[in-house]
């Protein structure tokens, strides 16, 4: 490694890249180099940026990427590898660790590079959200993976726009890819539920699809965007994506749970929203500890009674 | 055909308990197990078994003591269980792990198929797969919904973050389950008494994989790891009752105060 440490990152979402490289840039102060290697076929707009690597691959195998990347490491030097938990991120992440024989944790939701000797500390989610794993790693090279707003860096971090050093990089991918034979893209969701003021989140306690008008009318109300639990996207296929610790996490003003028994592997989504509050029939449901303000009764009931409460006092949500 | 699936024993991490008052992980008493991802493996592993008249190993990282626990893999359909008597009693890092496994498929070799989860449910680092792909330098199709014998290879359905993808890839290979694909069989009492002539068969490190503690040790990236519980600091505050025209003006009242909500102008 160099006198100037390097922080190399890769994510094939460019949103998630450019966190990576705010978290990287504030780790590093003015003094260290972020590189960084480009999606495919995606125009670089990344702030604070050193080093950028383009490459001409269009395809998505790990394979391919982890081969990148450690062209990229061997370039670059870099003391810390960051790379964005996708489902992608976390098949290429654990390869190039094994490629580079760098030390490699998962989720991390901070880390420190200490000036002079590169050491890496990392803070980092385990057990569903339950806990926190304190990482010292032995000197040398650490790969990490963060999930999206993970390492989101403070607004207010100065994020200098640099002129970065751009270069092609090829690599040899090794002959164990699987063969692509078939591709089926997934519906997407229109709805940016990361950017909701508030959210309404529901659970299996909501028994089928034609009583989403009744939550679209209190989401109405509460100019928020609807968003569900994983057996609603998964097994009923009402949503494409679902909140939770493999799906999106937010952090809305509010968020409302309506049928949520409230499952750790389901609140680590949201449980970085300012305030959380629970409809549920089951009083010893498990969401009413995770709440500021828990309702217990029958959803159908109770939110229509809500809706007129509302409409009758006038109130809005507090952002409009 | 020879499968070999790789079946994590571990701590129910819905019992781990966080002490509000210190942070501490009440981790004492939690019970162990084969993990709910891991049956879901077997449950892959013994019907690519069925389709193609394999055998069927499972390898697992337990204390020795952990052997009845293997019963229902054995019920569901595994041949045999190879049990690597953990000398790091659980607390090994992954890449350690990583090594162990992939000395034991080599001394199991030939082995086709190696299948394992997407992640644990404990560590739920993702991290096995792709990590043991690379040290066997063998194809890994990740994220399985499906699994087909096709032409001397495997062709699976994978379940990617923006699609669903059909790959292909020749024998040896791997392959990881995806979330909650394959959901494990009931078992009969038939099953559990075949099972009961089934081996566990228990292997040391050194003994049977030629491995030295003391190289694993040395091959650690992680000096020290300090576990801290996540405490929720809520208010909690339940509103029951019968009138629901009352808790309704409650909760407004509450996102109100909380400024969430605010009345007419």
């Amino acid at each position: 490694m160099g006198d100037k440490p390097t922080i190399l990152i890769w994510s094939e979402n460019p949103a998630l890249a450019r966190e990576l490289a705010g978290a990287a840039r504030q780790a590093l102060g003015p003094g260290g180099d972020v590189a960084l290697l480009a999606p495919a076929g995606v125009a670089v707009d990344v702030p604070s940026v050193d080093v950028v690597f383009t490459t001409e691959r269009a395809d998505e195998a790990p394979e391919a990427w982890a081969a990148l990347l450690a062209a990229a490491v061997s370039q670059t030097e870099p003391a810390l590898v960051l790379v964005g938990a996708t489902k992608l991120g976390l098949q290429v992440a654990p390869r190039l660790s094994e490629r580079i024989g760098a030390g490699y944790a998962a989720w991390a939701t901070g880390f420190t590079l200490e000036a002079g000797t590169g050491a890496v500390a990392a803070r980092c989610s385990l057990y569903s959200g339950a806990a926190l794993a304190y990482h010292q790693f032995k000197p040398g090279r650490v790969v990490l993976t963060a999930a999206p707003g993970a390492l989101t860096a403070p607004a207010d971090a100065p994020s200098p726009e640099r002129i970065a050093r751009q270069s092609t990089l090829t690599a040899e991918v090794d002959g164990t890819a699987p063969t692509v034979v078939g591709v089926r893209p997934k519906a997407t969701s229109a709805a940016r539920l990361e950017e909701a003021h508030a959210v309404i989140d529901i659970g299996q306690g909501v028994k089928a699809k034609e009583d989403l008008a009744l939550i679209e009318s209190v989401a109405a109300l509460l100019d928020g965007q609807l968003a569900c639990t994983r057996p609603l996207s998964s097994d009923r296929d009402w949503f494409p994506e679902w909140l939770g610790l493999s799906g999106k996490k937010v952090a809305p003003e509010l968020s409302l749970l309506i049928g949520v028994s409230g499952a750790i592997q389901h609140i680590v989504g949201v449980r970085d929203s300012r305030v959380i509050a629970a409809v549920n029939n089951d009083e010893n449901a498990a969401i009413f500890a995770q709440a500021d303000v828990g309702v217990v009764a029958d959803l159908y009931a109770f939110l229509p009674v809500l809706v007129e409460r509302i409409r009758a006092r006038g109130m809005r949500p507090a952002w409009q | 055909m020879n499968i070999v699936a790789l079946v994590k024993y571990s701590r129910d991490v819905t019992e781990i308990k966080v002490d509000p008052a210190t942070s501490e992980l009440r981790t004492a008493g939690v019970p162990e197990r084969v993990g709910l991802i891991d049956k879901n493996v077997v449950e892959a592993a013994v019907r690519l078994k069925a389709a193609t008249g394999a055998g069927l190993k499972v390898i697992a990282l337990a204390p020795a003591t952990a052997r009845d626990s293997f019963k229902d893999v054995l019920a569901m359909g595994a041949d045999e269980v190879v049990l690597i008597e953990d000398p790091f009693g659980g607390e090994a890092e992954a890449g350690i792990v990583v090594r162990l496994l992939e000395a034991a498929i080599r001394k199991l070799d030939p082995v086709d198929v190696v299948l394992c989860g997407f992640a644990s449910d404990d560590g739920y680092s993702f991290q096995v797969g792709p990590r043991l792909a690379e040290r066997l330098r063998r194809p890994l199709l990740p994220y399985a919904r499906a699994i087909v014998p096709e032409g001397g290879g495997l062709r699976v359905e994978q379940n990617l973050d923006d699609r669903m993808q059909t790959v292909t890839a020749p024998l040896p290979a791997l392959v990881s389950i995806d979330e909650e694909a394959f959901p494990p069989r009931r078992t009969t009492l038939m099953d559990a008494l075949k099972a009961k002539k089934k081996p566990v068969n228990v292997w040391g490190i050194e003994t049977e994989l030629g491995l030295s503690r003391a190289d694993l040790e040395s091959s650690a990236r992680i000096a020290d790891t300090r576990l801290t519980g996540v405490v929720v600091r809520r208010q909690q505050r339940v509103l029951k009752g019968q009138d629901l025209g009352a808790m309704a003006d409650a909760l407004i009242d509450a996102l109100e105060q909380a400024g969430v909500l605010k009345g007419a102008a």
